[in-house]
C-alpha cells in the first residue's frame, strides 16, 4: 500500500474519505486486512489508579473515574498512543480509537457528558499519532477507525420485563448523542467510523441517521464499518435478529464492512460470519473474543489457538478484515496477522436487486414468491374489531390480532392507527414498542401505515428492522415528496408510493402509469432510493357500485400494473384489495370470491404484494363457478349488466359466514351445539358463544329455553366441577363471563317475544338475591364474586353496589320481592351497620333469610350480635363464595329449609355459649394495673431520629412498574379463594393450574395498567414533633413543642399477661414528654386512585365480571404496594432512620424492618374514628382525593392510611378486648359521649354496653 | 412462544446441598466469574452472557429447539459457587434490567419456584 498522503501529527489530518474508501477497497481485494485487539485488556495491565484517570482536567471529580477508560485519551494520551502503536507494529492495518463509551449516554455514569466531543476528537489524534509513528517505522499505511459503542441503553427493548413497552431512550436522543460523538471523530479526521458491539440495531440506525445527516451537511462520505454481537446459542443479536435480518436493517448505511465482534470464541462465530458472508454484498469483518473460559473458569485461548480457529474462517474465504476483541493482545494480533497473510481474501458477491425487508427475521421477495400477504387486521381503518380494541386501549388483545395474522401466514403486517378519537402518533409508538417484545410477531417486517407523515416518522423511530412505509405521494408536490423520500431512505425503509399527484388520485390507466413513472424518476435519480425498495400502489377502487364510471376500475388497475412493472425495472405493485368489494360489505362469501378472482388476474399482470386478510383468502379454483364468473364479469368489465347480475347472485351467498378461519385446537367445534356450549362455559371461551347461542336458539321454540336448556346444563357441569374442587373461583368467574354474554345475546330476542305476545313470563330463576355492601363501606370484591357464582347457578342477582343505606335495601327487597338478602362489609363499623339492618328487617316484618359476609364478619359475630336481632328470619354467615350456593339453595328449598335453619340455630347457640364462656374466663386487668405494666423502653439511652422535614408533602407521578415490584401477591390469590403462598401456589398440585391461569391474566392486565397508566396513584405524608402523654400522643405545631396541633389517642391491652410481658399501647413507642427527648410521629394516606372504579364498571357493562373483579383486586394490591413502597422511602429518606436498609421488595413481606405503620381501625388501634385526626392533619381529601365515609371507610376504596412510628422496638400487636373503665377514660380523653365510643368500639368491648350501664 | 406453562426454576445457593435430578429436569451450574480479565459484564457483553442466568436459560430453550436436549419441565440452577446469589434471584424475578430481547422471553417462560 502506498504511504498516506499527509504526515503532520499535532493538528488533525482531514483525510479525503473517497480516497480512503478506494484505498481500503482495493487493499481488501488483495489481502485480508488486520484490525487491532482489545483495548480494555491492555489498559487493565497498566494497573492505573484513580489519579491516572482524573488527570488535571478531572481533579477531584464528583464521581470516581477509574474504569472510564475512554477518558485516558485526555488524561494519559501517551499510554493510549503506545498501545495503539503496539497493535500497529504487531500487524494491524486499522486500529480503533479508544472511544467505545464516549457518548453522552454512556458518559452520564461518570458525569462526564461535557467531555464527549473532546474524547472523540483526542481519541482520533492519539491513534493518528501512533499510525504515523508506525508508518515511519515500516512504511506501511495505517488507518484509524473511530469506534462508536452501542451506548448502555436500548431503544427497541425495554429494560423492564414487566413493562415491555417502556423505553429508556428514544431514537431522537440517540441521534443527538451519536451526532456529538461522530462530530468529534470526523473533526479529528478519523478514516472510518466503526459501529461495534451492537446490542440494539435501532440504536445503530439512529447512529447511521446521525452520521448521514452530518455527511450531507458537509458534503462528505466517511466509510462506515458495522459490527454486531451474538452472545447466545440462538445465533441472534441481542435485540433478537438473525444475522441476515441485521444486515437488511443497516444496509442503507452502505457500509464498507459488515461483521461481528465480541461474543463467543472464534469457533462459535463461524456459522454467523458465514451467513453474513453469503448475503452481504460488501466486505466482511470479524473480530471475536479470545475464546471463552473453560470449565475451570480460566481463560484459555492462546494466540496460537485463536489464530488457528480464525484460520478456518480465512481458509473458507469468509474474511476481508480480521482482528480480536475482549481478551486479545498484540501477541494474538501478531499470530492472527501471520495467519491471515497466508490466505486470499473473500470475494464480495453481487446481490440481486430484490426487495429485502426484516423484522427479527429476514424477508426477501424472491421470484419464487408470487405474492406477499400483508396482514390488514392490525389496521384500524380496515378492521372494526381492531379499531375497537385500540380505542378501548386493549393492547393485549390487539397484539393477539397481530399474532394471529402472522400465524395465519402474513409475511408482512400493516399497522395503521389513523382513527380520529385517539392520538394516532402516540398509539403507533406504544403499539410498536409493545409489539417489539413479542418475538413471534416481531419476526415479520412491518408496514407502517398512516396518512400522516408524523405518524409514519414516529413509527420508523421505533422499529429495528427494515420496514415498509405506506405511503408517500406527489399529492403535495415534489418538494414534500422528496423530503419524505429522503427520510424514508435515512431511516432505512422501503416505501409504498400512491398513484396520487397534485391534481388528485389516479383512476385511469394512463394517469396511474404517468404518475408512477414520474415518481420513479425522482426517487431513483434525485433521492437515490434503490428501485427494488419502491412499491407502487396504483389504487384499487370499488367496482360494481352501480355507478357506470366505476365499471372499468378493475381493468384500469390490471392494465396499469402490467405497464408499470414492464417499464420501471425492479419495482413492485401493491394495493388495498378490500376496497374492491366495498359495495358488498357484510357479505363475506362474495367479498372473498371477488378478492380471490381479482388477485388471480392482478398477480398475472405483475402485482406482487397486497393488503389482505391472511386468514381469509379463498382459492380461485374452489369458488363456485357461477360466482366466479360473475366476479370476473365485474372485475374485467365484461358485460354491461354485470353489476346487476352480481347483486342478484350475492343475495344467495349472504349469511354463509366467512371462509375457513384457521385456529388453535378447534376439534371441539365439531361437537353438537350443546356440548360446544358446555365446553365454552367450562373453559371460559367467549369467542364463539354468540354464534353457538344463535345456533341453539334456532333449534328451540323460545330463546328462554336456550338458557334453561343448554346454557344451564353447561353451568351445572361448571357447578359440579366447582363443588367437587376440580374448578376454582377464577375459572368459575370466567365461565360466568361466557354465560352473561350468551344471556345478553338472547335478551333482545326475549324482549321481542314479550312485545309480540304481551307475554310477561320471563326467565324462571332459582331465586332472587339482593346483594349490597352496607352503608359506610366501599369494599365489594367478595360480594361481586359471590354474586357471580350465584348467578352462574341461575339465581337472579340484584346488586345495589356499595354504601347502601338500610332503607334502600329494605325498599328494594320489598319492591322486587326478593327471596334472600346478602350483606357485605370489610371494615369493623360495618359489623354494626349489619346489626342495624337486621333490626330494621325485624321491625318491618321481613322473614326472608339474611346472608352475612365480608372480611371482618365472623360466625361468632353473626351468632352473638346479628342473629338475636332477627328472630323472624334467619341470619347466616357465609364467608366464601364456594359455600354460597349450598347455603342459598338450602335456604330456598322447601324440603331442606327447616332442617338447615335448625342446624344453623343449634350451631349459633353453641357458638354464643362458647363465646360467653371464653370471655368470662379471660381475666382482664383494671386500666390502672394495665398502665403500670406499660412497655417502657429506656429513653435515657435513646435519641429518637428526626425526620427530614416537618409538615406534609404530597406525591404524584408514581412509576406504576416500580410500584408493581412491591406487590405482595399472596393476598391477591386469597381474594380468589386460592389458598397458599405466592409463588408456591403456582405449583400447587390441585390449585396450580387455576392459579397459573389467574396469574397470567393478572400479569396481562398489570402490564396494561402499567403501559396504559390506568391508575394515577397519589400519596401524602406528614411528620410532626410528638411526645407521649399517658396513653395519648400529643402532636405539636413546631419544634418548640409549646402549641399543640392534635392528639392521637391510643388504647391499651387489658389482657392479663404472663411472663412479665407488658400491656401495650401505641403511645408506648413514642418518647414521653417528661423524658425530655424530642420525638416524632408520621402519618400517611396512599391511594391507587379513583380511575379503577370507572374501569371496573366498564368491564361490568361489557358483561365481563372477571376483568372487573380482576382490576379491583389489582387496584387493592397497588394501594398496598404503595403503602409498602412509601414506608420504605420513609425509612430510608424522609424519616431516614434506616438509610442503609437494603431489602428487596419481596423481602418486605415479613416486615423485617425497623418501625411500624399501624392503621386506625386495625388491631393495634381498633378505633376507626382516629382516622378523622389523621385525615385532617394530612388534608387528605384535598391532597390525594381520599375521603372518609360515615363509617370511616376510605373512598376510593383502594387506599391505605396509617401512622408511622420509628422506635426500634415497635411492633404490631392487637389491643384485643377492652373493659368499661378504659372506655370511660377514653371517652373522657377524646371528649366523646360514652355511647358513641361504645358504638365504634363495639367489636372489642369486653362487656355488653346496655347491661354494664344498668349494673 | 405461545401458551406454554411457565417452567419453574429452583435455585440452590447452599454449597453441598443435593437436589434429586430426573429426566424432566435441566441443570445449570453458574460459575463464579467469566474468567476474562475484567469485572463480569464490564464492557464485554459476551462475558456478561456467560454469567447471566437468563442467557443460560435461553440457551436451554434453544438446545431443546435444536434437539440437542430432551424436553424438560423443571430447571435447577446451582448458584452455590456465587458469593451472593441475589443477582440471580433478581434476574429470575424480573428485577434485573433486561439487556436483550431473550430476557423478555425468559421472563415469560420461567419463574423462580418458591
Amino acid at each position: 500500500m502506498s504511504p498516506s498522503p499527509d504526515r503532520k501529527s499535532d493538528s488533525p489530518i482531514i483525510p479525503d474519505w473517497n480516497e480512503v474508501r478506494t484505498a481500503l477497497a482495493s487493499a481488501m481485494e488483495e489481502r485480508i486486512l488486520v484490525l487491532d485487539g482489545a483495548m480494555g485488556t491492555m489498559i487493565q495491565r497498566l494497573g492505573l489508579t484513580e489519579e491516572n484517570f482524573q488527570g488535571e482536567r478531572f481533579r477531584d471529580w464528583s464521581h470516581p473515574l477509574k474504569g472510564n477508560n475512554d477518558l485516558l485519551v485526555l488524561t494519559e494520551p501517551k499510554m493510549i498512543e503506545d498501545i495503539h502503536l503496539e497493535y500497529y507494529l504487531a500487524g494491524a492495518d486499522i486500529v480503533e480509537t479508544n472511544t467505545f463509551s464516549a457518548t453522552s449516554v454512556a458518559q452520564a455514569d461518570y458525569a462526564c457528558e461535557e467531555a464527549v466531543y473532546d474524547i472523540n476528537y483526542h481519541g482520533v489524534l492519539c491513534a493518528r499519532r501512533a499510525a504515523i509513528r508506525a508508518e515511519e517505522k515500516d512504511g506501511r499505511r495505517r488507518f484509524v477507525a473511530g469506534a462508536l459503542g452501542p451506548t448502555n441503553k436500548t431503544s427497541s427493548m425495554s429494560t423492564d420485563v414487566n413493562s415491555p413497552g417502556h423505553r429508556a431512550i428514544s431514537f431522537d436522543e440517540l441521534v443527538e448523542a451519536y451526532g456529538e460523538a461522530i462530530r468529534g471523530l470526523v473533526d479529528a479526521g478519523a478514516d472510518l467510523l466503526l459501529f461495534e458491539t451492537i446490542t440494539d440495531t435501532l440504536n445503530t440506525k439512529a447512529g447511521i441517521f446521525a452520521a448521514q445527516r452530518l455527511f450531507e451537511e458537509r458534503g462528505i462520505d466517511v466509510p462506515i464499518m458495522i459490527s454486531g454481537t451474538i452472545t447466545d446459542l440462538s445465533g441472534r443479536t441481542l435485540s433478537g435478529q438473525t444475522p441476515t435480518a441485521f444486515w437488511y436493517s443497516i444496509r442503507h448505511a452502505n457500509p464498507i464492512t459488515i461483521g461481528l465482534n465480541c461474543a463467543l470464541g472464534a469457533d462459535l462465530m463461524r456459522d454467523h460470519i458465514s451467513e453474513l458472508s453469503s448475503v452481504a454484498d460488501t466486505f466482511i469483518c470479524a473480530y471475536p473474543n479470545a475464546g471463552l473460559p473453560n470449565e475451570m473458569g480460566a481463560y484459555d485461548e492462546t494466540p496460537e489457538q485463536m489464530a488457528g480457529q480464525l484460520e478456518t474462517f480465512a481458509s473458507e474465504g469468509l474474511l476481508n478484515i480480521v482482528g480480536g476483541c475482549c481478551g486479545s493482545t498484540p501477541d494474538h494480533i501478531r499470530a492472527i496477522a501471520e495467519t491471515a497473510a497466508r490466505y486470499a481474501p473473500r470475494k464480495v458477491p453481487n446481490a440481486e436487486r430484490l426487495l429485502r425487508l426484516s423484522g427479527l427475521e429476514p424477508f426477501t421477495l424472491t421470484k419464487d414468491i408470487p405474492f406477499v400477504n400483508i396482514g390488514e387486521r392490525t389496521n384500524v381503518t380496515g378492521s372494526a374489531r381492531f379499531r375497537k380494541l385500540i380505542t378501548a386501549g386493549d393492547y393485549t388483545a390487539a397484539l393477539e390480532v397481530a399474532r394471529d395474522q402472522v400465524s395465519n401466514g402474513a409475511q408482512v403486517i400493516d399497522i395503521n392507527m389513523d382513527e380520529g378519537l385517539i392520538d394516532s402518533q402516540q398509539v403507533m409508538i406504544e403499539f410498536l414498542n409493545l409489539l417489539a417484545a413479542e418475538p413471534d410477531i416481531a419476526k415479520v417486517p412491518l408496514m407502517i401505515d398512516s396518512s400522516k407523515w408524523e405518524v409514519i416518522e414516529a413509527g420508523l423511530k421505533c422499529v429495528q428492522g427494515k420496514a415498509l412505509v405506506n405511503s408517500i405521494s406527489l399529492k403535495e408536490g415534489e418538494e414534500a415528496f422528496i423530503h419524505h423520500a429522503r427520510l424514508v431512505k435515512a431511516y432505512g425503509a422501503a416505501v409504498v408510493v400512491m398513484a396520487f399527484d397534485e391534481t388528485g388520485q389516479a383512476d385511469t390507466k394512463d394517469r396511474k402509469v404517468e404518475i408512477c413513472a414520474r415518481a420513479y424518476k425522482i426517487l431513483t435519480e434525485v433521492v437515490g432510493l434503490p428501485p427494488e425498495d419502491i412499491i407502487f400502489d396504483p389504487n384499487v377502487f370499488a367496482v360494481a357500485t352501480g355507478i357506470e364510471e366505476h365499471n372499468n376500475y378493475g381493468v384500469d388497475f390490471l392494465e396499469a400494473t402490467k405497464e408499470i412493472t414492464d417499464s420501471l425495472p425492479h419495482v413492485h405493485i401493491s394495493g388495498g384489495i378490500s376496497n374492491l368489494s366495498f359495495s358488498f360489505r357484510g357479505n363475506e362469501p362474495v367479498r372473498e370470491a371477488m378478492h380471490a378472482v381479482f388477485l388471480y388476474y392482478a398477480i398475472q399482470n405483475g402485482m406482487d404484494m397486497g393488503i389482505v386478510n391472511a386468514g381469509q383468502l379463498a382459492v380461485y379454483e374452489t369458488i363456485d363457478k357461477e360466482l366466479r364468473d360473475a366476479c370476473e364479469d365485474v372485475i374485467l368489465n365484461r358485460r354491461a349488466d354485470s353489476t346487476d347480475r352480481m347483486l342478484d347472485l350475492a343475495e344467495r351467498y349472504k349469511g354463509q359466514g366467512g371462509g375457513a378461519g384457521k385456529a388453535k385446537d378447534m376439534s371441539w367445534r365439531e361437537l353438537p351445539v350443546g356440548e360446544r356450549i358446555t365446553h365454552a362455559l367450562v373453559n371460559g371461551v367467549t369467542e364463539f358463544i354468540e354464534a353457538d347461542t344463535e345456533e341453539a336458539r334456532q333449534t328451540f321454540a323460545r330463546p328462554l329455553h336456550v338458557i334453561e336448556g343448554p346454557l344451564m346444563a353447561g353451568m351445572n357441569v361448571v357447578g359440579d366441577l366447582f363443588g367437587s374442587g376440580k374448578m376454582f373461583l377464577p375459572q368459575v368467574v370466567k365461565s360466568a363471563r361466557v354465560m352473561k354474554q350468551a344471556v345478553a345475546y338472547l335478551m333482545p330476542f326475549m324482549e321481542a317475544e314479550k312485545d309480540a305476545n304481551g307475554d310477561a313470563a320471563g326467565r324462571k330463576s332459582a331465586g332472587k338475591v339482593l346483594m349490597a355492601t352496607v352503608k359506610g363501606d366501599v369494599h365489594d370484591i367478595g360480594k361481586n364474586i359471590v354474586g357471580v357464582v350465584l348467578s352462574c347457578n341461575n339465581y337472579e342477582i340484584i346488586d345495589l353496589g356499595v354504601m347502601v343505606p338500610s332503607q334502600k335495601i329494605l325498599e328494594t327487597a320489598k319492591a322486587e320481592n326478593v327471596d334472600i338478602i346478602g350483606l357485605s362489609g370489610l371494615i369493623t363499623p360495618s359489623l354494626d351497620e349489619m346489626v342495624h339492618v337486621a333490626s330494621e328487617m325485624e321491625r318491618e316484618g321481613f322473614d326472608i333469610p339474611l346472608l352475612i359476609g365480608g372480611a371482618t364478619t365472623s360466625r361468632v359475630h353473626t351468632a352473638v350480635k346479628i342473629h338475636p336481632r332477627y328472630a323472624r328470619g334467619q341470619a347466616v354467615h357465609v364467608n366464601d363464595a364456594s359455600r354460597a350456593v349450598g347455603v342459598v339453595s338450602n335456604l330456598l328449598s322447601d324440603e331442606t329449609k327447616a332442617t338447615f335453619i335448625e342446624q344453623v340455630r343449634a350451631e349459633y347457640a353453641k357458638a354464643t355459649a362458647a363465646h360467653e364462656r371464653a370471655e368470662s374466663e379471660k381475666r382482664r386487668l383494671p386500666l390502672e394495673t394495665a398502665r403500670s405494666n406499660a412497655f417502657k423502653p429506656d429513653w435515657s439511652e435513646y435519641t429518637p431520629p428526626a425526620p427530614s422535614f416537618l409538615g406534609t408533602r404530597s406525591f404524584t407521578d408514581f412509576d406504576l412498574a416500580e410500584l408493581a415490584r412491591y406487590i405482595d401477591w399472596t393476598p391477591f390469590f386469597q381474594t380468589w379463594e386460592l389458598k397458599g403462598r405466592y409463588p408456591a401456589i403456582l405449583n400447587d398440585e390441585k390449585q396450580g393450574e387455576a392459579a397459573r391461569a389467574l396469574w397470567a391474566d393478572a400479569q396481562k392486565m398489570l402490564k396494561q395498567i402499567i403501559d396504559e397508566k390506568w391508575f394515577a396513584p397519589k400519596a401524602v405524608l406528614g411528620f410532626w414533633p410528638a411526645n407521649a402523654v399517658g396513653d395519648d400522643v400529643r402532636l405539636f405545631t413546631d419544634e418548640d413543642r409549646q402549641s399543640e396541633l392534635a392528639t392521637f389517642f391510643t388504647l391499651r391491652q387489658q389482657l392479663s399477661k404472663r411472663d412479665g410481658k407488658p400491656n401495650m399501647a401505641l403511645a408506648d413507642f413514642v418518647a414521653p414528654a417528661d423524658s425530655g427527648k424530642p420525638d416524632y410521629i408520621g402519618g400517611f394516606v396512599v391511594t391507587a386512585g379513583i380511575e379503577e372504579v370507572a374501569i371496573a364498571e366498564r368491564f361490568e357493562r361489557a358483561n365481563d365480571d372477571y376483568s372487573s373483579i380482576l382490576v379491583k383486586a389489582l387496584a387493592d394490591r397497588f394501594a398496598e404496594a404503595m403503602a409498602e413502597y412509601m414506608h420504605e422511602r420513609v425509612r430510608k429518606d424522609y424519616w431516614g432512620y434506616a438509610p442503609d436498609e437494603t431489602l428487596s421488595p419481596d423481602e418486605l413481606v415479613g416486615e423485617p424492618y425497623q418501625g411500624i405503620r399501624p392503621a386506625p381501625g386495625y388491631p393495634a388501634q381498633p378505633d376507626h374514628t382516629e382516622k378523622t385526626t389523621l385525615f385532617s392533619l394530612l388534608d387528605a381529601e384535598k391532597s390525594v382525593g381520599v375521603s372518609l365515609t360515615e363509617s370511616y371507610a376510605m373512598w376510593p376504596g383502594s387506599s391505605v392510611s396509617g401512622i408511622y412510628m420509628s422506635h426500634p422496638d415497635s411492633y404490631y400487636f392487637g389491643v384485643a378486648k377492652v373493659e368499661r373503665d378504659q372506655v370511660l377514660d377514653y371517652a373522657q380523653r377524646k371528649g366523646m359521649e360514652v355511647e358513641e365510643v361504645e358504638r365504634w368500639l363495639a367489636p372489642i368491648l369486653n362487656y355488653i354496653p346496655g347491661r354494664a350501664a344498668a349494673e | 412462544m405461545s401458551q406454554i406453562d411457565p417452567i419453574p426454576v429452583t435455585l440452590i445457593s447452599d454449597p453441598g446441598s443435593l437436589v434429586p435430578l430426573d429426566g424432566d429436569t435441566a441443570l445449570i451450574r453458574l460459575s463464579a466469574n467469566s474468567g476474562h480479565g475484567h469485572a463480569d459484564g464490564d464492557t464485554c457483553v459476551a462475558c456478561a452472557a456467560q454469567t447471566d442466568v437468563r442467557a443460560l436459560l435461553y440457551n436451554l430453550l434453544e438446545e431443546h429447539r435444536r434437539d440437542m436436549r430432551p424436553a424438560f419441565s423443571r430447571v435447577v440452577v446451582d448458584a452455590s459457587a456465587l458469593a451472593d446469589p441475589s443477582q440471580v434471584v433478581e434476574a429470575l424475578t424480573g428485577k434485573l434490567p433486561a439487556q436483550a430481547l431473550r430476557d423478555h422471553t425468559v421472563a415469560r417462560m420461567f419463574y423462580l419456584a418458591g
